[in-house]
């Protein structure tokens, strides 16, 4: 035997494909009933037909699990062999493996209890050396799919099937091709450590990267024709910021999105769902949307958003700043029967991720926009102008406790309703603005009132020094006459 | 010289019935007319803290009315000070500046006494009160820093405390009385207060009554010509000049506290006490910071061993307070004083230095 593989652990497969792919939209006629000035039919293209998946082939029956000591028993030969095999023994002392005592012939077969290579690693007796990359996740799946072994453990069980569904596990499947990944390319084969160890390539601050590792690589990304900047973009986003730089565990990582095992992009009808799994009261008032009513072909979050390069939203999304843009009908529009298509990568240009990309000035549903933009941004204005007034204040030495409780509770309601701007309805975005409006102003109005009197302060600060000074020459004159009369 | 208390003999008014009565005149003739050298150069800073001191009663006083001495309602009692009670701002923000000043005069006080060599027989005694004053005063300010129960009140407490902790021997039991359990909590928060406000104010005006009666006893020192000392022959000097205390002297101390005054006014006006969040045991800030007369040994701390850094201001205080005993040295002139006016300018720049790099971020 060459190498001493351990047992690998959980089939966790592939993280995170960031492959993006064209959406099929399944499109569904509907009305705007907002009422744009002329309705379009939306898309009747039938969407692409998905191909139905193959199945998971049947599991191999797992190498017996000796369940005692003796399995690791390789290691006490293996370890001085070379500095190599040293380095193997290490790093599967280190695993989780090593701590469940599972061993070297748990995955490779063979017998650990002889000391004799003839016997230790005879294929009479079981041994089966390294295994190959398509029958390595038969083995993986061998322990780790069945519920009887990871009972003890509390571990998911389903890694083996997921990772046949996602596009990873499909290609191995279907084309034989062993160069995607596989359980160990994100795992490793001995050193296998679970994805809560901030060691691990898999705990989800190390993900980003281990994605990156052959979805930001050109030379493995040309065969599949599919981008590599997803992690440069991610990155930069507002995700990747919070992620990567702030350490915030509740940020995406790629396999929030794209699914770790099942690894495959959302397709277009999914999209909403996998955004709203965290932003679930945004994707409630979205649901109430004319966007949403307009289902498979409508908006959808990466219409405005984007995908890998999400960014902090501001009001800057409503309408191109300079004036009218550049309308093209096949932004929105089938070239071919005019129908409604919103097509992903048809946003892929922050620039044209407005709502007046598709809302013609012209629209009645523009002037919804506009007014929707010049409430929310007048709310904004007044909370930035509370927030300048209250820091007048802190500079100047007051405490303003009470003015900041109320610009919090104005950030509330402007959060509040920035959210509700994917309900799409004046009436409830202006109702929070004005709450806004309200807040910001108290807290504008606390503020005034700290710097009124500061300024009192100061002038009776004046009065003060000039009666100190007024006593002082009283005493100095009284000294001089002192010192007259000797 | 006439005086007031000798008008006094035939007295009419109010000030006569009370005259009449307790027979005070004799007793503050002795404590008021006394002559001082007219070469006495005090700069008044002694009278400075002293007077820093009376405002930090009268102060101290008003915010204990207001002020509620545990967790859940100190952060928010002082907060009510300072937002709601009339003029409670000007309380506080006089308190905190008149600290600091307190802190810097009394710096100067002992700096003034060195370089005169005033510490010299036979005002040893006068100087080691001193020393206690200048402890009981450090103490002050470090138990008034947690009162606001304010996130860099709250820190740097954990922080000081720690560092009283690496004291070698003693440390873990002094760390313990002074949080009075592992962490700072309720429990260190009311014995400080206790301390600040019962404590160090009786210890403060016992030692002061003390070095002031000292001081009544001796005189002021002149900064020229060493005391005689006895039984060796006075050297040869012209005749001292004198100068009455009162009310000379006390006009232009008057004048000096008034000046003060004003400092505080315009300091309290223009940069008041502020507050941090409210103390928050589980959120520690990037940075922690103690107040500027802490500075030079927290940055000690960064650059030393802990040992070191906690012994070293330790043994520095006590060679301080014990400077008399061995430094017995006649000469009174700094010129004359070679080395000791080194060894002082030495640790001026030591202290200056390390509390220019302890202030930066």
């Amino acid at each position: 035997m060459r190498t001493l593989r351990p047992f690998l652990l959980p089939a966790l497969v592939a993280i995170g494909s960031l492959l993006v792919v064209s959406m099929a939209a399944a499109g569904t006629p509907a009305d705007d009933s907002a009422g744009p000035s002329r309705v379009f039919e939306v898309s009747q293209a039938t969407p692409t037909p998905e191909v139905p998946l193959e199945t998971a082939p049947p599991l191999p029956t797992p190498i017996a699990h000796r369940g005692d000591a003796t399995s690791t028993g390789c290691v006490d030969c293996h370890a001085k062999v070379d500095a190599r095999q040293a380095g193997i023994a290490d790093e599967w002392q280190a695993s989780i493996h090593a701590r469940e005592g599972v061993g070297c012939a748990d995955c490779h077969g063979g017998d650990p209890t002889s000391d004799e290579i003839t016997v230790g690693m005879a294929q009479a007796g079981g041994f089966q050396g390294v295994p190959d990359r398509e029958d390595t996740v038969g083995l993986c799946g061998g322990c780790h799919a069945s519920a009887e072994r990871m009972r003890p453990y509390q571990v998911a069980t389903d890694q083996y099937s997921k990772y046949f569904s996602s596009v990873h596990g499909q290609r191995l499947l279907v084309a034989k091709d062993d160069r995607v990944a596989i359980c160990t390319d994100c795992h490793g084969s001995h050193g296998v450590k679970p994805a809560s160890d901030p060691t691990a390539a898999v705990y989800p601050l190390n993900v980003p990267g281990l994605c990156a590792s052959c979805h930001a690589d050109a030379s493995k990304m040309q065969p599949y024709g599919i981008p590599t900047d997803q992690f440069d973009l991610y990155e930069l986003s507002i995700h990747g910021v919070q992620l990567l730089e702030e350490q915030d565990l509740r940020a995406p990582t790629c396999a929030s999105c794209h699914g770790s095992h099942a690894a495959k992009p959302p397709r277009s009808d999914e999209v909403v769902d996998v955004c709203g799994s965290c932003h679930t009261a945004t994707q409630a008032l979205y649901e109430e949307s004319a966007h949403s009513r307009l289902e498979g072909v409508g908006p959808k979050c990466w219409t405005c958003h984007g995908t890998h390069d999400v960014s902090e939203p501001n009001e800057s999304l409503f309408l191109h700043e300079g004036g009218v843009p550049d309308y093209l009908c096949a932004t929105c529009h089938s070239p071919t029967d005019q129908s409604l298509r919103l097509e992903m990568d048809r946003f892929e240009d922050p620039a044209d991720r407005r709502c007046d990309t598709c809302h013609h000035t012209r629209s009645l549903i523009y002037s919804q926009v506009e007014a929707i933009a010049g409430a929310v941004g007048g709310a904004r204005d007044a909370y930035d102008t509370a927030l300048l007034r209250i820091d007048d204040a802190a500079a100047l030495g007051m405490i303003v406790a009470d003015a900041d409780v109320a610009a919090q509770e104005a950030m509330t309601e402007l959060i509040k309703a920035r959210a509700a701007v994917h309900t799409t309805k004046l009436t409830t975005i202006s109702a929070l603005t004005d709450a806004t409006v309200v807040k910001a102003g108290e807290a504008e109005a606390l503020a005034n009132a700290k710097l009124a009197d500061s300024d009192f302060r100061r002038q009776a600060m004046v009065v003060v020094i000039a009666l100190i000074a007024l006593n002082v020459l009283v005493l100095i004159s009284l000294r001089r006459r002192l010192h007259a009369q000797g | 010289m006439t005086t007031d208390v000798g008008r006094s003999e035939a007295p009419g008014g109010a000030v006569g019935w009370v005259e009449t009565r307790l027979h005070l005149g004799p007793f503050l003739n002795a404590l008021l007319h006394v002559p001082i050298p007219r070469n006495a150069k005090t700069f008044y800073l002694g009278g400075i803290t002293l007077f820093l001191f009376g405002i930090q009663v009268v102060t101290g006083t008003l915010l204990a009315l207001y002020y509620s001495p545990t967790p859940d309602a100190a952060y928010e009692s002082v907060l009510s000070i300072t937002s709601d009670v009339s003029f409670g701002w000007l309380i506080r923000s006089v308190h905190h500046w008149a600290a600091n000043l307190m802190i810097l005069f009394l710096a100067l006080h002992v700096l003034r006494i060195f370089v005169q060599a005033a510490y010299k027989y036979p005002r040893e005694l006068t100087w080691l009160v001193g020393g206690g004053l200048l402890l009981i005063t450090i103490g002050f300010g470090f138990t008034g820093y947690l009162l606001p129960w304010d996130q860099r009140a709250y820190w740097a407490t954990v922080v000081g405390t720690e560092i009283a902790g690496g004291v070698p021997v003693i440390g873990p039991a002094l760390l313990l009385l002074l949080r009075g359990g592992a962490e700072v909590s309720e429990a260190t928060l009311g014995r400080f207060f206790g301390i600040h406000v019962l404590v160090l104010p009786l210890l403060l005006a016992g030692l002061l009554g003390l070095h002031l009666l000292f001081v009544h006893q001796q005189g002021l020192a002149n900064p020229k010509y060493p005391e005689p000392r006895p039984g060796r022959p006075a050297p040869a000097r012209p005749p001292e000049r004198l100068k009455p205390f009162f009310p000379d002297y006390i006009l232009d101390e008057v004048i000096a506290w008034y000046a003060v005054l004003a400092a505080l006014v315009i300091l309290a006006s223009l940069f008041p006490a502020g507050l941090e969040p409210k103390a928050d045991p589980l959120v520690t800030p990037e940075h922690i910071k103690p107040e500027w007369y802490f500075l030079a040994v927290y940055q000690l701390l960064k650059v030393v061993p802990e040992t070191v850094g906690v012994v070293a201001p330790v043994a520095l205080v006590l060679v301080i307070v014990v400077l008399p005993l061995f430094d017995r040295g006649e000469e009174v002139l700094p010129r004359r004083r070679p080395i000791a006016i080194a060894c002082a300018v030495l640790l001026l720049v030591a202290l200056a230095v390390l509390t220019f790099y302890g202030a930066q971020v």
